[in-house]
């Protein structure tokens, strides 16, 4: 049943990028935005638009019955999630099969057993995966839970079955710290979730983060697409990521696919999907394990089209719509390098709190082997609202050196003006030393961060030179006389509008 | 050139303040001068040498928005106040102005009463947003006119929650 109307519900770069892939294969593109967005970009790209909200997203994004009414009144015949918001909400995925909507993902049923961090886990075990040596105490009791943690070698993880985001999590060094931490794992976690429940892993010390992209069709193939690199995370947000990953050997690489492959199947996969492993060392010694499944498309898919050279929005409306996959196993191949920037609307050195402002410029690169997936224009007025990606910034080498270069330069061109952006905290860390030899991990970011956030002391004369550079451009611009065309030109906020205090100004720093 | 009016501001930016000088295309900032022409949307900004070799020009991308400059150079982006030297500047928050929440958040504690007077950079009210607690400070010495928000309540960004005189 081929797709003739889609439904994108999402906003921002995602939609764009699905709307995009739409145009070029004749489907029609159904946007829904909340009120914030009503002149957003992809609300101007997509073919029809409604508005379903204010801006929360819980009253807008989320609101199940609006996102379906929308789509019964405008006939669409499937529904793309995007990432975020209901992309893996299991009841969203029922809903729309109830109502004879194609969902673009994966069955309900296979969202719901991947939610469940101990379900996943248990599952991929008996399908042979591996993951992170562990033990699962059906004995509950402190005394229970204990004996589990013995069995475990040190440095270990006592971890919330319900857990998410870090809570009800607790480090071990040594078996004297275990009644301290499964105490107060146990008491976080029943205030976090309601749930006590716990289960213990070894702690895998500097992992790396390598996923690998699955895609399965209606028809049992099941392939994977190699790797994605993405150990350089704040805070469990990715920054940047890459493919391939400088720290696989291609035996490593076959055993991980073949092992992505596997836990696809386990699942009954559907659709795009991605397998994250937490790698344990490099090369052929190499250890990797199972850490969750990710039943949707991923912020950072670029970076594998670019490399494997195919378009993943298009072979998952194909999948949708009944086709079989477009390319076997064999046809599938690594070519060249290709890096991504997450470029967020976050200043650094607040401690990236997420800014808000209107975009009074706004430039992206473009040349060669540069592409930006955005989701925002020049006049755009940026809210909190929402998640703080401005655009991914994707770049493609022959070498792994050739695309960092690129990167930096493609960045330096990218001129952001009116809010604070994370542009100059990227080439920072590209720039890094260890980030340049490969030797990376999930550590990475907040072992160097001091370093990242402000020059260096090598660089502090250019930045110095920089800044006064800067003086001069802005005091050259205020000794013109104005005219309309300086002011259109260069996208200047009318004079009167600005007479509020920026609130943003009262500002000083924060208190996590 | 000699017969180019000089024009004199005060600059400031982070933490950092510098005499500027304009005259046509020539910039002194504190010590160092530049030359700056206009090239298609953007500003090239070449550092003078002094007789040494040329200096390689930085492209700076130019924007502004009510007294605040941006500037971005090499994806570095810097604000920048330029006062003109024989005006002072109107004040970042004009009297009567009110201060409000930079996004949706709680008021977790009102430390400011009205007819209370206040210093710059003293915290009226905090708030919390997102798990992190914001401080709201007074952008100037002033005096605390009226209170709009309680603790406990959501305000939304955009909306007055204490004027300062």
């Amino acid at each position: 049943m081929r797709i003739r109307r889609l439904l994108i519900a999402n906003r921002g770069e995602i939609a764009v990028r699905i709307i995009r892939a739409c145009r070029e294969m004749g489907i029609e593109t159904v946007a829904v935005h909340s009120t914030a967005d009503a002149g957003a970009a992809f609300v101007t790209l997509a073919d029809q638009a409604h508005a379903i909200g204010p801006p929360p997203a819980t009253e807008s994004y989320l609101k199940i019955p609006a996102i379906l009414d929308v789509a019964r009144r405008t006939q669409a015949d499937a529904i793309h999630p995007g990432y975020g918001f209901l992309a893996e909400n299991a009841g969203f995925a029922a809903a729309c099969a109830d109502a004879g909507i194609i969902f673009v993902g994966p069955p309900a049923s296979a969202i719901e057993r991947m939610g469940s961090k101990l379900g996943a886990r248990d599952l991929m075990e008996r399908a042979g995966v591996p993951v992170v040596p562990g033990a699962r105490p059906d004995d509950q009791s402190e005394a229970g839970v204990k004996a589990a943690a013995l069995t475990v070698d040190v440095p270990l993880l006592v971890k919330a079955s319900a857990g998410g985001g870090g809570k009800g999590m607790r480090t071990v060094r040594d078996v004297s710290e275990l009644d301290d931490a499964i105490g107060a794992a146990r008491r976080e976690s029943l205030k976090a979730f309601g749930d006590g429940t716990l289960y213990v892993e070894r702690l895998v010390e500097r992992p790396r983060h390598v996923e690998f992209q699955v895609i399965a069709d209606r028809h049992g193939n099941v392939v994977h697409l190699f790797e994605r690199e993405c150990s350089v995370q704040r805070r469990h947000q990715k920054v940047i990521e890459e493919t391939p990953s400088p720290a696989l050997t291609p035996s490593l690489r076959a055993r991980m696919g073949e092992a992505a492959v596997a836990a696809a199947r386990a699942v009954g996969y559907e659709n795009a999907g991605t397998i994250e492993f937490l790698l344990e060392g490099d090369g052929e010694d190499a250890r990797f394990y199972f850490l969750e499944m990710n039943t949707r498309l991923q912020v950072e898919h670029p970076i594998t089209e670019e490399v494997v050279g195919v378009d993943l929005v298009r072979a998952q409306l194909a999948v949708a719509g009944g086709e079989p996959l477009p390319w076997t196993q064999a046809e599938l191949s690594q070519r060249g390098h290709a890096i991504e920037c997450r470029v967020y609307a976050e200043d650094p050195r607040q401690q990236f709190l997420p800014q808000a402002g209107k975009l009074l410029l706004y430039r992206e690169p473009y040349g060669p082997g540069i592409r930006v997936d955005g989701g925002v224009q020049q006049g755009d007025d940026v809210s909190v609202h929402y998640d703080p990606l401005l655009a991914k910034l994707v770049t493609r080498g022959e070498t792994r050196d050739a695309a960092i270069d690129r990167a930096i330069a493609a960045l330096k061109q990218f001129a952001i003006l009116g809010l604070r952006s994370n542009v100059a905290f990227l080439i920072r860390v590209l720039q890094h030393p260890r980030f340049r030899a490969g030797d990376i991990d999930t550590g990475f970011l907040d072992a160097e961060l001091p370093s990242l956030i402000a020059p260096s002391p090598a660089q502090e004369v250019d930045a110095q030179t920089r800044l006064r550079a800067a003086v001069a451009a802005a005091a050259w611009r205020t000794a013109q006389p104005r005219t309309r065309a300086n002011a259109t030109a260069s996208g200047d906020e009318a004079a009167t509008v600005a007479t509020l205090p920026d609130p943003w100004e009262t500002l000083e720093g924060w208190r996590g | 050139m000699t017969n180019t009016p000089t024009k004199k501001f005060r600059a400031s930016v982070d933490d950092a303040s510098f005499d500027v000088e304009v005259a046509a295309d020539m910039i002194k900032v504190g010590d160092a001068q530049f030359v700056v022409s206009p090239r298609g949307q953007t500003l090239d900004v070449i550092p003078e040498s002094g007789g040494g070799p040329p200096a390689s020009a930085a492209r700076a991308f130019v924007a502004t928005a009510g007294d605040v400059t941006w500037v971005s150079i090499d994806g570095e982006v810097f604000t920048i106040d330029i006062e003109d030297a024989h005006h002072t500047r109107r004040p970042r928050a004009a009297a009567g102005e009110g201060l409000s929440a930079p996004m949706p958040a709680t008021v977790i504690r009102v430390l400011a009463e009205p007819g209370r007077e206040v210093k710059r950079g003293e915290t009226l009210l905090l708030l919390e947003a997102m798990k992190m607690e914001l401080p709201v400070r007074a952008p100037r010495d002033g005096k605390v006119k009226a209170l709009h928000c309680q603790a406990g309540q959501l305000v939304q960004p955009g909306v007055p929650l204490v004027d300062l005189e």
